[in-house]
């Protein structure tokens, strides 16, 4: 089936979020959806999906013009949207989240589970993966939810799929697997559009793409005709840096040292020093135990066997509060669980480690923690209404940048960011990349998690490659290179 | 003119929608207007100051009356924001009823023989410290003992009430005179001590809850623990510290309610007491879920129940019928309270 849309456009109240925009994908054809957050991507696809109605234009399906005015008959007409967030309830089978709301039944009124199973062996025969039906989704990796959620577009008999950043979660070899289903699937005559920040994946998965900058199309083309840089260029609207940021400095006195620390389960035998001034990177695939190393050294990981030493001292750090008075700091991984508060508004969310320092005879003196946060605000180029504003009211670079901001305010000797560009444009990452490398011009010891390659190799002064909970290698600035690092990280 | 109006009219429907605090003083103030309605249906108007006189007593008999559930609504209500539940309030009250009963007996009680004030002031002091260890004991089982909250206050809900009444099963007491002046002592002619803790502490707990590192924890843990505990905080003190203010705040009503009525039925003094402070907290706009809630509101949510109780009262209801319109109450504030998210 082929899509077009010609000629959208859109506004909530006098906000211009679309203007004359038109998209076009076709059978066995992956197009990319680039565009920065708050760019219309989401609107666009909202409009395709029935969620919105479009303010002017048209949608044409194989040169009808169509008109969806709910999810539902946007659906009916062979369109599947995947979003972000996967929509799968852990604690039940692959086909019955794959029949949810469809159930097939028996004569009888009861599920139909042999049919319903025979069905969805017979899509994932189709997609040629190899999985049962009957096991439960919980026990899947990220990975193979992602192709539960497409298989089940599929048997909707879906001909194109829309998919909104489908590799946020996942690990590189999960996302070269889901892939390879994309091209399977291209192959079948399948419609796909794809919207992403990852530039590189554009170029390894896409023919076509199209890019969005608030609410105009300002670019579209032939993948093979263009590259990242120029891409990047496209979404941001100026040059973006592709090459290492690091730069040569000085380093000061070793801040954090640990010694064979180990967790059950978890990681064996972990050795590593940061100086103050460094940018020490770790990296691994899934499963690799590096988040689960650092939320132990903040405290907040359980019991460890091994010794830290902040500064030269031996220390023991119990839970977060002590970890906060040492000095030491986290920027966690997924912001919407573990980053933000949302029931709290922007200043409260930038605030919440220092409150402590800003009390006067019991209370908190919200005019200073006001004025605190008002710098890092600025500092970190925030853009947002109020400070009273909810978190939610921000994109997700936004939050994270209010995330970061509660930690620069309380001053650490030691700074954890893990995955901290995950769900951010290349706007914001580019931002954060800067205050990382000002902290550690200022002297922090600042530490890197990242599943991302080119993070670690264009920040990181020294980056550690862990595998299966232990450390796989170290390499310094110079020998840095994504095969390195994957050789390592695969555990060769 | 009509443009000012009407945006008048705009923004007063963005706060009903959006301001929880609004909605809820609408509320009370149209039951507050059928209330007088009816109390002046039953008045015979002799003469403004005959009515006034009446209209004030009937509010001030209304509020001491309610002020023992209402400070325990005060600790409920942090209980609940911080995403738990307190079924032991009415229990633990009853335990530090009979723990005061004892102590302050003035035949033969153990404190007998020191008389008056240093017994009265043991006797509190031990009051408000039993309140708050057994609210500690809540907590620990919370925290540290990782139960769910509903689960550990039903056990120790049953445990604490059947300790109380097995030791307390024929006592007689009598309480010293200095003891019931702490609710009876008259101001103008008026019994209003129960009143101006009510309000004391009301406005102690709006103070914690807006401007103190505890009682923004408490909001904060109520919307997300994870984040909260990743920011630094030791969230499993401040879910301690909750339950332990609550029982302190439990310990206090049941001293107020002691010295006003001098004697207590162990059988059934603050049975339901659970649930009518659980009523008033949602009935005050507080999220079941969580992180979302305010003193203000609670006390808003006490006074509502209260007057409508008061108004059955006065147009004659049957006594029976009155937990059901407790129960439309509860149900019709949540579905006021409901955000529109079509």
């Amino acid at each position: 089936m082929t899509l077009e849309m010609r000629g959208i456009y859109k506004s909530f109240g006098a906000n211009d979020v679309l203007r004359d925009i038109s998209f076009s994908v076709g059978p066995g054809e992956i197009c990319a959806l680039l565009g920065e957050n708050g760019a219309g991507k989401s609107t666009l696809m909202n409009i395709l999906g029935g969620v919105l109605p479009a303010d002017r234009g048209t949608v044409l399906l194989d040169g009808r013009e169509t008109v969806f005015r709910n999810p539902a008959e946007s659906l009916s007409a062979g369109i599947a949207f995947i979003h972000q967030e996967l929509n799968l309830v852990n604690d039940l089978s692959i086909y019955e989240n794959m029949f949810i709301g469809r159930e097939l039944k028996t004569r009888a009124g009861f599920l139909d589970g042999r049919e319903m199973c025979a069905r969805c062996s017979e899509v994932f025969r189709r997609m040629d993966v190899d999985l049962d039906p009957r096991a439960m989704v919980r026990e899947l990796d990220a990975s193979y939810k992602q192709i539960v959620e497409i298989a089940r577009a599929l048997l909707m008999e879906a001909s194109i799929i829309i998919m909104d950043e489908p590799t946020t979660s996942l690990t590189d070899p999960e996302i070269d697997r889901v892939f390879e289903m994309m091209r399977n699937l291209k192959s079948q005559g399948v419609a796909m559009v794809f919207i992403s920040h990852k530039l590189r994946e554009v170029m390894a998965v896409c023919d076509r793409y199209t890019v969005l900058r608030d609410g105009s199309m300002v670019a579209d083309g032939k993948v093979s005709e263009t590259d990242v840089d120029e891409l990047a260029k496209h979404m941001v609207g100026h040059e973006v840096r592709t090459q290492s940021l690091r730069k040569e400095r000085e380093l000061g006195e070793e801040v954090l040292r640990a010694e064979g620390l180990s967790r059950e389960r978890s990681f064996e035998d972990v050795s590593f020093c940061v100086r103050a001034g460094e940018v020490l990177g770790f990296t691994g695939l899934l499963g690799d135990g590096r988040s689960e190393l650092f939320q132990s050294v903040f405290g907040s990981g359980g019991k460890y066997q091994g010794q830290l030493y902040l500064e030269g001292r031996p220390v023991a750090v119990h839970d977060t509060k002590q970890a906060v008075e040492l000095g030491i700091g986290y920027v966690p991984r997924d912001r919407k669980e573990n980053g933000i508060i949302k029931d709290m508004d922007i200043l409260e969310n930038g605030s919440i480690v220092t409150w402590p320092r800003h009390v006067r005879s019991g209370l908190i003196s919200w005019k200073q923690v006001r004025e605190a946060f008002r710098k890092q605000a600025e500092n970190l180029r925030i853009k947002m209404g109020s400070e009273e504003d909810l978190i939610g009211s921000l994109s997700g670079g936004n939050q994270q940048k209010v995330v970061l901001a509660k930690w620069l305010n309380a001053g650490p000797k030691v700074l954890i960011f893990d995955n901290p560009t995950q769900g951010v444009d290349v706007g914001a990452k580019e931002d954060i990349y800067d205050t990382v490398l000002e902290l550690a011009a200022g002297g922090v010891a600042v530490i890197v998690l990242s599943s991302e390659a080119q993070e670690i190799i264009r920040l990181c002064d020294r980056a550690i490659v862990m595998y299966h909970g232990r450390v796989q290698g170290e390499l310094p600035a110079g020998e840095m290179t994504e095969q390195e690092i994957m050789r390592l990280a695969t555990g060769a | 003119m009509e443009k000012t109006g009407k945006n008048l009219l705009v923004k007063l429907r963005e706060q009903w929608r959006d301001n929880p605090l609004f909605s809820t003083g609408i509320a009370l103030l149209v039951m507050v207007i059928v209330q007088t309605a009816a109390l002046s249906m039953n008045t015979s108007f002799d003469s403004f100051g005959s009515w006034a006189q009446n209209w004030l007593q009937n509010w001030v008999s209304l509020l001491r009356g309610n002020a023992g559930i209402g400070i325990i609504a005060l600790g409920m209500t942090f209980v609940i924001i911080s995403g738990g539940i307190d079924l032991s309030v009415g229990s633990v009250y009853v335990t530090v009823g009979a723990f005061i009963m004892v102590v302050l007996n003035v035949s033969g009680g153990p404190l007998a023989g020191l008389g008056g004030i240093p017994a009265i002031l043991i006797g509190l002091i031990g009051a408000v410290l039993l309140g708050g260890l057994l609210g500690e004991g809540n907590g620990l089982l919370i925290s540290n003992g990782r139960m769910p909250p509903f689960i550990a206050t039903l056990g120790s809900m049953q445990i604490l009430r059947s300790v109380t009444q097995y030791f307390m099963k024929a006592q007689r007491t009598e309480l010293p005179e200095a003891y019931k002046s702490i609710a009876r002592l008259e101001i103008g002619g008026q019994q209003l001590m129960p009143i101006i803790y009510w309000a004391v502490l009301a406005a102690a707990m709006y103070i914690i809850s807006r401007k103190t590192t505890f009682g923004r924890y408490v909001f904060a843990i109520g919307s997300n623990e994870r984040t909260t505990r990743l920011s630094g905080v030791n969230v499993r003190a401040v879910k301690r510290r909750v339950y332990a203010l609550t029982g302190f705040l439990v310990a206090i009503a049941a001293i107020i309610q002691t010295s006003r009525i001098g004697s207590m039925d162990y059988a059934s003094a603050g049975s339901g007491f659970e649930m009518d402070a659980i009523a008033s907290v949602i009935v005050g706009g507080t999220s079941m879920s969580g992180g979302r809630g305010s003193i203000i509101g609670t006390v808003f949510g006490t006074l509502i129940v209260a007057v409508m109780n008061n108004l059955l009262n006065l147009i004659g209801v049957d006594p029976y019928l009155s937990a059901a319109f407790k129960g439309a109450i509860i149900i019709g504030a949540v579905l006021l309270q409901r955000k529109d998210k079509s």
